[in-house]
């Protein structure tokens, strides 16, 4: 056989069409169910469909979003991030303590450590690394599963946020430039700069993840850690920088959420985690890892946002809240996984 | 019953998948009590068509006769009970058990959903220890090697009073000393009224075994003869493929070429003081059975693997990490395709970049067309037979699977490719295309390192051969003429 010429060989290329992939088929799938929700919500709920409702169904889920960056990059890599809940607690909290004026009332929880906000911000971002950090540590050099190593550093960071907080919350001798990013509206418009935040990170995260290097990197990792790191993925390395990532993305959700209310809630947040991963879940992440999309994600949180505000707009009690939302993401997750099976191949 | 001389009668038997006639109006016999042999390229409808003897499958057309009776068994259970027993390359047995509880799973006498013992227990013991003395009941199974948890599966297939055992590439994964006391295992079957139905990619199995031989070539029955018709090798390759394949060394003369990589007293857990030179443009061959030491080899030169000495590589020292020795211009085919050399839920297209992404890419910005162009580029050169580059590496047979794995090395533009069993449950056409690059790419001025324990591989393709035995390299003898299969498989079982 001659191999010479067979390697001279090309063939046009271009007639080689690719199908629609799996993740593209999922994300179109999942936009298909929300209209479907959204047209069954617009039915029975009054002034659903106008346009600031709608607009509020984009803004209202911004926190999820953004910690549903870093959660869904990990889920690609086959890993968990319970952590971020905790995360967003213990920046809140921290930011406060760091910008409280130092020594100005009687009350303990008054003090804080007096730094002007721009350094408080920084300190309190680089705890919440360092948490990303353990978590790195634990699960990437020492391979502890990092569903174990996460729900750990939760409490963790949490637990550290209650001593602060003295179990309840710090409010009082802020600055007002405090309140400021977490409130602040974009220049003549309604919306929050956190929603801004949102959609700036999730535009980039998308660009991360579908045109550079390393963004592919997080998906090998994902389908197959060893042929990855045989490969020449350096997949200890990369790993510590996402959960460092995620880590800093549930800060950045903990420095605004505690602008916006002005305050250092301990329990800030308390199954935050759950809600990342829930909407990871609905925009089509694999719980095996390889496979998902931040946009995907972030079609899972619009769906979420939907139901939260129907069943708001029913004048439904928060415990039903739960049902309803548990019942549609239970069906949509199944209705996808279904439909995926079911695929003509 | 009366005894029909045909045990199975195979009439116009289709198998349709969406798009895809796996097994096209195939017809055939197999007759009473003889080993009858299955060969075929993969891809060629082979497991299909076993899959449809074993009730895994169901059949979209035609009719299979089992002692001249109807036969359409609906689970593989009801297969067993019809007499029909399978060996499965990946084996059917249950590490945690012991062997004892592994003969009898699912054959299990139950009162009240309790276990009973029973005689069918100490039928079956008695089965295996007339088969394999040394294999107690109570043995856990995973302390067993993958020659005895098939003697295992074949004492229950016995026992259970089978008739026909379908063995799909059993030798695959046991060594020499293995196979001889399997295949006298399955003479006495045979003696037994057993028939065996045979499936190898190694064609002397056939010639050494076989009774009759069935070719099978995409989807379709070729021939079926006995064994004792077909001439040679090279006929059956003929008829699996539709042409000639000449697989013969040709030696090449001996130059003074420059060294590229330097082994010396490499030691680690498993390996013990190993020195060697590679030059440029030379195909070395590591030789040995499963555990002397060749993937180790590999490992420890790739940097996955800890050791001690020194491996210098173009005159430096290797730093041991995949990804360092990857950037010094190595690239490993490593010997598990699926669990180590590819990414079986991505695309064939992400899959083939994946060690050289710089190529691909601008300030760590995938060029997307770029991509594309190299994966079509590497479909079209290793002709990887695929519809198109956006699907899943998962849904390409095992020899095209190969050939991803394959494009992804020699993408990374390598100076020194290692193939740790390159061919491994790789067909015969797909095998002669891997062995003609890697002579092109020899000829190119790279150097390669080929760990098999396949012994042709290593004479066809290989200027010099090691053999190890038990970690150490026992004998390092050019290729030529001269060279004896049998002086080698002599060392390479530990003798001198």
């Amino acid at each position: 056989m001659n191999v010479d010429t067979k390697l001279m060989q090309k063939k046009p290329t271009g007639s080689r069409m690719g199908k629609m992939s799996n993740e593209t088929f999922i994300t179109l799938f999942m936009i298909v169910m929300l209209i479907l929700v959204f047209g069954i919500a617009a039915l029975v709920v009054p002034n659903f469909y106008l346009p600031q409702n709608m607009l509020n169904l984009l803004a209202n889920n911004w926190f999820i979003v953004i910690v549903g960056i870093g959660v869904t990059f990990l889920l690609v890599t086959g890993n968990f991030d319970m952590s971020v809940g905790g995360v967003i607690a213990l920046t809140g909290v921290l930011s406060v303590y760091f910008c409280q004026g130092a020594n100005v009332s009687q009350n303990v929880l008054a003090n804080g450590l007096g730094l002007p906000y721009g350094v408080a911000v920084a300190l309190a971002l680089l705890c919440a690394m360092g948490v990303g950090g353990l978590n790195a540590f634990f699960v990437a050099r020492l391979k502890v599963p990092s569903i174990i190593v996460t729900l750990g550093t939760a409490m963790l960071a949490r637990g550290i946020a209650q001593v602060i907080t003295q179990g309840a919350q710090r409010n009082t001798s802020l600055p007002d430039v405090f309140g400021f990013i977490g409130t602040m509206a974009i220049p003549a418009t309604t919306i929050k700069i956190s929603v801004l935040v949102m959609l700036i990170l999730v535009f980039v995260a998308f660009i991360f993840e579908k045109k550079t290097v390393p963004g592919r990197r997080t998906y090998l990792i994902g389908a197959n850690s060893e042929a990855a790191r045989l490969s020449g993925v350096k997949v200890t390395r990369h790993l510590t920088s996402l959960f460092i990532l995620s880590a800093l993305l549930a800060g950045i959700t903990g420095i605004l959420l505690a602008s916006e209310f002005k305050a250092g809630v301990s329990n800030r947040a308390t199954g935050y985690e759950f809600d990342a991963l829930v909407v990871a879940l609905l925009g089509g992440v694999s719980i095996n890892g390889g496979r998902g999309s931040v946009l995907g994600m972030f079609v899972g949180a619009i769906i979420l946002s939907v139901v939260t505000s129907a069943s708001t707009g029913l004048l439904l009690s928060p415990d039903w809240q739960f049902i309803l939302k548990g019942s549609v993401t239970f069906i949509a997750i199944l209705a996808q996984r279904f439909a995926l099976e079911h695929r003509k191949v | 019953m009366q005894p029909t001389e045909n045990v199975l009668e195979i009439r116009d038997l289709v198998k349709d998948f969406p798009g895809v006639r796996a097994v096209n109006d195939v017809s055939f016999d197999i007759k009473r009590s003889t080993v009858h042999c299955l060969v075929g390229e993969n891809g060629a409808g082979k497991s299909t068509l076993i899959k449809m003897l074993t009730g895994a499958y169901a059949r979209t057309s035609g009719r299979i006769l089992l002692n001249g009776e109807e036969y359409s068994p609906r689970s593989t259970r009801d297969a067993r009970q019809r007499g029909i027993s399978t060996l499965f390359q990946e084996l059917n047995v249950v590490d945690q058990l012991t062997v004892e509880e592994n003969l009898t799973l699912g054959l299990e006498d139950t009162t009240f959903g309790f276990l009973r013992k029973t005689d069918k227990i100490n039928k079956m013991v008695s089965v295996m220890n007339s088969i394999e003395p040394s294999i107690k009941p109570r043995q856990q199974v995973s302390t067993l090697s993958v020659a005895q948890k098939q003697i295992v599966e074949i004492a229950k297939a016995v026992a259970t009073e089978s008739n026909i055992i379908i063995m799909d590439e059993p030798t695959a994964a046991i060594s020499e000393s293995e196979i001889a006391r399997l295949f006298t295992l399955i003479r006495s079957l045979r003696e037994n009224n057993v028939t065996v139905i045979y499936i190898s990619h190694r064609l002397d199995e056939i010639f050494e075994l076989g009774d009759y031989v069935t070719v099978m070539r995409d989807g379709k029955h070729i021939d079926t003869k006995p064994v004792s018709q077909v001439r040679d090798r090279s006929e059956l390759i003929k008829m699996m493929i539709g042409k000639t394949v000449f697989e013969q060394y040709t030696p090449r003369a001996e130059e003074a070429k420059k060294t590229t990589l330097e082994v010396k007293h490499l030691s680690n857990h498993k390996l013990n003081d190993l020195s060697f030179d590679v030059h440029e443009g030379e195909i070395v061959g590591f030789y040995g059975l499963v555990g002397a030491g060749k993937t180790e080899l590999a490992r420890a030169i790739y940097g996955v693997d800890t050791y001690e000495g020194d491996i210098v590589f173009k005159g430096r020292k290797l730093q041991p990490s995949p990804d360092k020795a990857i950037a010094a211009g190595i690239a490993l085919v490593p010997e598990e395709r699926r669990s180590q050399g590819l990414f079986t839920i991505l695309t064939i297209r992400a899959n083939i970049p994946v060690m050289n992404m710089k190529k691909i890419s601008r300030g760590g910005f995938i060029d997307a067309a770029q991509e594309k162009q190299v994966a079509d580029e590497y479909v079209d050169k290793l002709r990887i037979a695929t519809s198109s580059t956006e699907k899943e590496a998962a849904q390409l047979s095992g020899g095209n699977q190969q050939k991803v794995v394959l494009s992804k090395c020699l993408f990374a533009d390598a100076d020194l490719l290692m193939l740790d069993e390159p061919t491994r449950g790789v067909d015969v056409g797909a095998k002669s295309e891997i062995y003609a690059i890697i002579r092109q790419l020899s000829a190119e001025g790279k150097s390669i390192l080929i760990f098999s324990s396949e012994l042709p591989e290593i004479v066809n393709l290989c200027d010099t051969i090691c053999l190890l035995y038990d970690g150490s390299m026992k004998a390092m003898m050019r290729n030529g003429p001269e060279i004896d299969s049998e002086k080698i498989l002599h060392i390479v079982t530990g003798g001198e």
